[in-house]
Parts: structure tokens; sequence; C-alpha cells
């Protein structure tokens, strides 16, 4: 039972840390799967591919919990503390709230008038954001004691500019449609 | 260090233990089925050296079918009694037929199953999972009398932009035609595969592969050995078949014919292809179509087909998008499908990707190849290859929610298996019931998805709306394929469905048509099946006792350790026994003892493959 409980961390032999180094995080998904993807085991009964399947979903899931900066800062706070921050989304900074009204407006403007040119800057300009809020996000999980109101602030923060992205990406598919 | 063995040509070192796989590849027009021999992958030719089957069925009016050149030879003389270009209809409802016009609609008919049946003039009357499972049938006897035995396992490709409903039907055609299906795999990947081996290429790799009714476009990472799909898009009823639709358009306009003469039309298709295929070495052909007499240049037909050939660069685009790819990370673009043959194809892929097309591997059969590869990889041939392929769902896996919006719940380009979760809750106090709507697609509404299966949960505790929690999860295998499972957390209600209804069959209905197309008697059936549990028992046996050998004492406590070697003790009796119920009992009794075991064994073997190699890296 111990193995299954094992934190996504501990799966990829990590300490559980905010910094991942990404090229030998994927490395060492391949080197995992080598030995628990289903096609490993192809020539066992239907229990070991079976056993094959859900390993290797676990694995896919850490990587990708791992790979994402919000989701694993989130998934740190969840691991070290105990605390969910995935459904809690009350943040009580202003400035940031009118920002965030601001960009928001800014990218439905650009989506009505079908701004391709318009959104790939808009995008790089959220990208350039995201980057100083992630390095941000880094430098508090780096301090010895945690600043959890802090963490989840800026976690948010983060959150809202990946998911402004992700809209993004939606409008210009509507544009190529 | 051992002694080098040589062996005689065409046979492997250990014939013994060599066993027999195939990769086919079944496409709209031409299918293929290759195999390794002599560590060499190729594709089988028939008794007149031809290779490619074309994927054509004719049936007589007594049962009887012939499928290949024999059956293409019958198109023109009585095109009502073949069926050709089936895979368009593969996990299709009747409601998609508007978009599918190699079928007239008074030739469909709705069967039992929701899926579209074909009537025949002579009125023989097919679904679509029967006509391919005749396909593959055909090629499977190829390749049984060209390598003289039983066929292990095969692999089938699918195009990587199939839905589940469409792979799902492909498995039931295999599953009919009494062929044990290895894997699924998509066709692009299976390219990558033939041309990682064979040529050793590294690097970002993208596949264009455009057949006669579909088009897939991947973007591979190649690094030793592993094959890691990082997107994929396409279409998958967009096709060569386009071409010629529209070249024949145009014959059909020139010659004044009737739009409702089908005869002329099917004409118009057969003459379309030649034109096309005739204008790929030159420059201008005569042509005489019925009345009319004229003449059609290069330049002309590529008038009329680029709009179709711009279509497939709008979703290149948007798959290297989709990869995090930029155009110049490309290292290399390879050519797949027949259609690729089509100069205008090779010009404008090669002016998008800014390099120019590797054709190496001729392009119809590079996927049957690639197929075989991995099917002899999987048969266990070469268990100690590195060879390992990551592939990805192409199509975004979602439920309904209020107001007929898609609630996405596995986004597209996710690496495959996967599973999630996603939870919801009643809308109505003393709500007991909740139907579940699973679709695929990209669009917010659920009316522009493709739906997949309907199931309900019943039996929830009734509470206040918003009290229940009900947590629905998606389990993609490594074929692709969906299982959803729906549980009401606070009670654990369950249910659960492998996702097929919608357009397929069941598994009763695959069972039946099994059974009634074996003539053996009910009694061979039976002591065939006693045989196999034998079989199965005696290798669940072996396998556990292994495995108890190996570390049993490592990773068991004494209770544990015993339950399993008396579960083995009883599954070791009974197997000696008649009974094929109580020896299929048995061993599930031992695999539900061991599979915690198994369980631990595998997450060891596991975190080894990391430890061993950073001791290496040291």
């Amino acid at each position: 039972m111990a193995e299954a409980q094992r934190n996504y961390f501990e799966l990829f032999g990590l300490e559980p840390n905010f910094f991942v180094d990404q090229k030998e995080l994927s490395s060492k998904l391949k080197r995992l799967l080598q030995s628990a993807h289903p096609d490993r085991h192809a020539q066992g009964g239907s229990q070991q591919q079976m056993l094959a399947m859900q390993k290797t979903t676990r694995l896919n899931d850490a990587f990708a919990v791992l790979k994402h900066p919000v989701k694993r800062a989130q998934y740190l706070l969840q691991v070290v503390k105990g605390i969910d921050t995935t459904k809690d989304h009350t943040v009580n900074d202003p400035e940031f709230l009118m920002q965030q009204l601001e960009l928001r407006e800014e990218l439905d403007t650009l989506a009505q008038q079908k701004d391709a040119a318009g959104l790939m800057t808009f995008a790089d300009k959220i990208e350039a954001m995201a980057e100083e809020q992630e390095a941000s996000l880094g430098q508090r999980f780096e301090q010895e004691d945690w600043d959890l109101e802090a963490l989840k602030v800026s976690i948010y923060k983060l959150q809202f500019l990946h998911k402004t992205l992700n809209d993004i990406e939606l409008a210009e598919d509507k544009i190529l449609d | 260090m051992a002694l080098l063995q040589i062996s005689e040509p065409g046979q492997s070192t250990e014939p013994h233990q060599h066993k027999l796989a195939a990769g086919i590849d079944l496409g709209t027009t031409n299918s293929l089925i290759a195999t390794v021999r002599s560590g060499k992958a190729e594709t089988l030719a028939d008794a007149n050296g031809k290779h490619t089957v074309p994927s054509v069925v004719h049936y007589m009016s007594d049962d009887n079918f012939e499928v290949g050149h024999k059956a293409k030879e019958q198109q023109a003389i009585e095109p009502g009694n073949v069926i050709s270009s089936i895979k368009r209809l593969m996990g299709r409802g009747l409601a998609d037929m508007d978009k599918i016009k190699e079928f007239s609609a008074n030739q469909l008919i709705e069967s039992e199953s929701g899926m579209p049946g074909v009537v025949l003039d002579n009125q023989v009357e097919k679904n679509p999972v029967e006509v391919s499972s005749d396909i593959l049938r055909t090629l499977a006897e190829r390749a049984e009398q060209t390598l003289g035995g039983e066929l292990g396992g095969v692999v089938i490709t699918v195009p990587a932009y199939f839905d589940e409903a469409q792979r799902q039907a492909t498995k039931d055609a295999a599953q009919l035609a009494g062929l044990k299906v290895l894997r699924l795999l998509n066709e692009p990947t299976a390219a990558a595969v033939a041309y990682g081996l064979d040529t050793g290429s590294e690097g970002i790799h993208a596949i264009y592969d455009l057949g006669g009714g579909t088009f897939d476009i991947s973007i591979l990472r190649l690094q030793k050995g592993v094959f890691e799909v990082l997107a994929t898009g396409g279409d998958s009823a967009l096709g060569g078949d386009d071409f010629d639709r529209a070249i024949a358009h145009y014959l059909v306009e020139q010659a004044n014919v009737d739009s409702d003469d089908r005869r002329a039309h099917q004409l118009a298709m057969i003459k379309a292809r030649d034109i096309k295929e005739a204008l790929t070495d030159t420059d201008t052909v005569e042509v005489n179509f019925l009345d009319w007499n004229g003449q059609m240049s290069r330049t002309q037909i590529e008038e009329i087909i680029a709009p179709i050939v711009d279509k497939t660069l709008l979703s290149c685009r948007r798959t290297l998008k989709d990869a995090g790819i930029k155009v110049d990370e490309v290292d290399k673009v390879v050519m797949v499908g027949g259609s690729t043959r089509v100069p205008l194809v090779r010009e404008k892929v090669e002016k998008h990707f800014k390099v120019p097309p590797l054709t190496d591997i001729d392009p119809d059969k590079v996927v049957a190849i690639g197929a075989a590869i991995q099917a002899n990889v999987l048969i266990g041939n070469k268990s100690d290859d590195d060879m390992l392929l990551l592939d990805v769902i192409p199509l975004s896996l979602g439920v309904e929610t209020m107001g007929g919006l898609a609630e996405k719940i596995i986004p597209r380009n996710t690496p495959i298996p996967i599973a999630k979760a996603q939870e919801f809750t009643t809308f109505k106090d003393g709500q007991t019931a909740m139907a579940i709507h699973v679709v695929q697609g990209e669009r917010e509404l659920v009316d522009d998805c493709r739906s997949l299966a309907r199931f309900e949960l019943r039996g929830i505790p009734p509470m206040v709306a918003g009290a229940a929690r009900i947590k629905v999860t998606y389990q993609v295998d490594a074929d692709g394929l969906l299982q959803v499972l729906a549980e009401e957390t606070t009670s654990g209600v369950k249910a659960d469905i492998t996702v097929k209804p919608s357009y397929g069959l069941s598994d009763d209905q695959i069972t039946n048509m099994l059974q009634s197309s074996f003539s053996h008697a009910e009694g061979d059936m039976e002591a065939r099946m006693l045989r196999e549990q034998k079989v199965e028992a005696a290798r669940v046996i072996e396998a556990v006792s292994a495995a108890l050998n190996e570390n049993g004492k490592e990773l068991l406590s004494e209770e544990e350790y015993a339950a399993i070697q008396s579960s083995l003790e009883q599954l070791n009796q009974t197997s000696q026994g008649d009974s094929i119920e109580a020896i299929e009992n048995a061993i599930e009794i031992v695999e539900k003892n061991s599979n915690e075991f198994a369980s631990r064994r595998m997450d060891a073997s596991i975190a080894k493959a990391l430890v061993g190699h950073e001791v290496d890296e040291i």
C-alpha cells in the first residue's frame, strides 16, 4: 500500500520543491514509462496490463502537475501544508482586480474585431507578465517560512494569467475556423 | 559472450519462440498487411505479386464475397453489389450520412445497432463493421498462408484523428474477424516508427498523412527509440477521394450529365482518379467521358484541388501551435498516403514547412511497415527493445452540463493512458438519478460535438439539491478507448460503462455474430474453451509462483503470502477438473489475492528504472 501513496514528487525521485528542472523531469518520465507503459506488459495477463495502465496513468498525471507552474504550486501547498487552493478564489487586492478587468476588456475587444495580429501581441504581453509572476512565486516558495496568504494570492494571479492565455488561444481558434 | 548464431535465411534463431504477428493498414481505398521476417519489416504480396488490396468487397447473393482486385473489377460490371470506401462509415450514425457522399441515401438503412447498414442490389445487407471485418479476414488469411501459421496478434492502424466510436468500430471488426488486437496504432505514429527505425531519424518530425478518405497531421519528437507524439490534428472526412470528387464534378459539368444519374457519377469518379494519376507524371491528358472529349492539364486540376490542399495546411498550422513547435523547429516532414503523390501536395507542404518532404519509404506501405514493427515488439519477439510509443488523444473528451454545454474533462493532445475525474452535483431536492452524456469534440455546444454515449447513475440517496457529490471519471487506455465511471461519493453508488453504444455493437451482438459464423458444433467450442482455460490456469500458476519466489518474502506479509499460496494450490487442483467455470473462478481468486502483490512488484521495478539510471549518470 505504501507505494501507492507516494506523492508526485516522490514518484519522480524529487524533494517537494517549487523549482523543477523541466528537462530532467521529461527525461525521467521517459525512463519510468520504459518500465511502466502497457506496451511493456503486452505479453502479461489482463491483470498485469490493467496495473500497467494504472501506473502509467498516474505517471502521466504526475508529470502534467509537475510541469505546470500553477498546478505544481497548488500541489506543493497541498502536500506540504495540507492546504487546498484549487477551490477558494477570493483575493482582496483592488489594484489587481482592476488590472484583471482591463485585461479582460482588451481581450474581448481584440476577439470581437477578429484582430489576429493584435491577439498575438497581447499574448506576448501576458506571457511576459506570467513569467514575472512565476518568478515572484518561486521567490516566495524559497523563503524559509512560507507566507501562506501571499502564496495564495500569488498562485491566484498566475492562474488568472494562464487562464487569459488559454482564452487568447480560444479566440485565435475562432478566427481560424 | 554468447557465440553468434547463424540461422537459415527466412528463419529466426529460435523458431519455436518466434510468434507470428502482423501490422494491418486498413485504409479507405487500399489496405495492406506487413510482418517482420528475418529482422526486416515488409508488406506481403498476393499470388500475383500485388501488395495493396483495394478496400472493396463484392457480395454475392449466396453470401459469398470477394475482396480486393477481383471485387474492384466487379465495380464496373455490377456497382450495386460492390461496397467501397466503407471506412468512411465506421463509427458513424445515420445522422452523419449527409457528409458522406460515397453512398446514396436509398442505399443506407438504419440497422438494429444504430449503425447505418448498406443494402445492395441483390438485397444483401451489411453493416460497416462486417464489411471491414471481411477485409481484415482476407488480409489475415494472406499472412497466414505466406507465413505458414496462425497469427498470434495484430496491430491495426487507424487515422490519428479517428474519434472514440470509429476506433471502437475498428476493434469490433477485428474481433469479428477472429483476430487478437495487440494495439490500435495511429497511422502517423506508425509511419514515424518505420522512419525512425529504418533510417535512425531523430528530432522533431511532422507526419503529413493524406489517405483516400482521411487526413492526419502529427508532430512527434523522436529520441533514442522513444516516439513522443506532441500533438495531432486533421480531418477524418477529407482525403484524396475529395480530389477525385472535385475533378468528377468538373467532368459531369462538361458532359452535361443529369444530377440523378448515379451510374454516370460513379464512372466520373473512376475517370477522375485516372486523370489525377496520369497527371502526376505528365502535363496534359486527353479525356473521353461519355459525350465529352477534351483535354485536361495539370495546372487545371491543380486549380480545382488547391482549396482542399489549403485546408490541410490550416490543420498543420493549428497542430504545430498545439505542439508548441514553431515551423522552423521542424527537422523533417514525412509524407504518408497515396494522395501525397499529387505534385501540388508536395509543393505546398514543402513551402509550408520549409523543408523538402521525405518519401524514402513508399508512402503507401510505410504505415503497414510501422505497424508490423510495433506488432513484433508487442508479441514479445523483441522484448529488450527500447522502442516506446507515447501517443495522445486527438479530440477532447467531455460531458454535457446544464444548458447543452460541453465541459471538457480531458483536453485534446493529452498523453494516454490517462484518467481524469470531475465532480458534479444534483440540482433538484430529492433527485435520485442523473443522466450522463459523454461527448467528444472541441466545440462549446453539445450539439456541435460528437455524442459517444448516454447512461444513467441511479439510486442516489435523496438529498437537498447540491448535497450529492457525483464523481465522473474518464479513463482512456493505450488504444485510445474510453471507459467512464460515475460514483456518488457519499453513498458509494456506482455505474460504469465502456463507451460504445451510440453507433456500435454491444459485446453480446459481437459474440452472437462470432458464434453464428463458427461452423463448429457446440461441443467443439466447449472443448476448445476448456483447453484454453487450462492453458491460462497453467500460465497464471507459473507466473505467480515465479513472482513469489523472486520477491514474495520481501514485499508481502506472512498472511498475504500464505493467502496467495493457498489460492494457487486451489487453482492447481481445480484446473485438473473439467469445469470451465470453476477454473475461471479459481483464476479470478488468485488474481484478486495477488493484485496488490503485482502492483507492488511493478512499483518496485518502475522505481528501479529511475535509480538504476541515476547511478549510471554519476
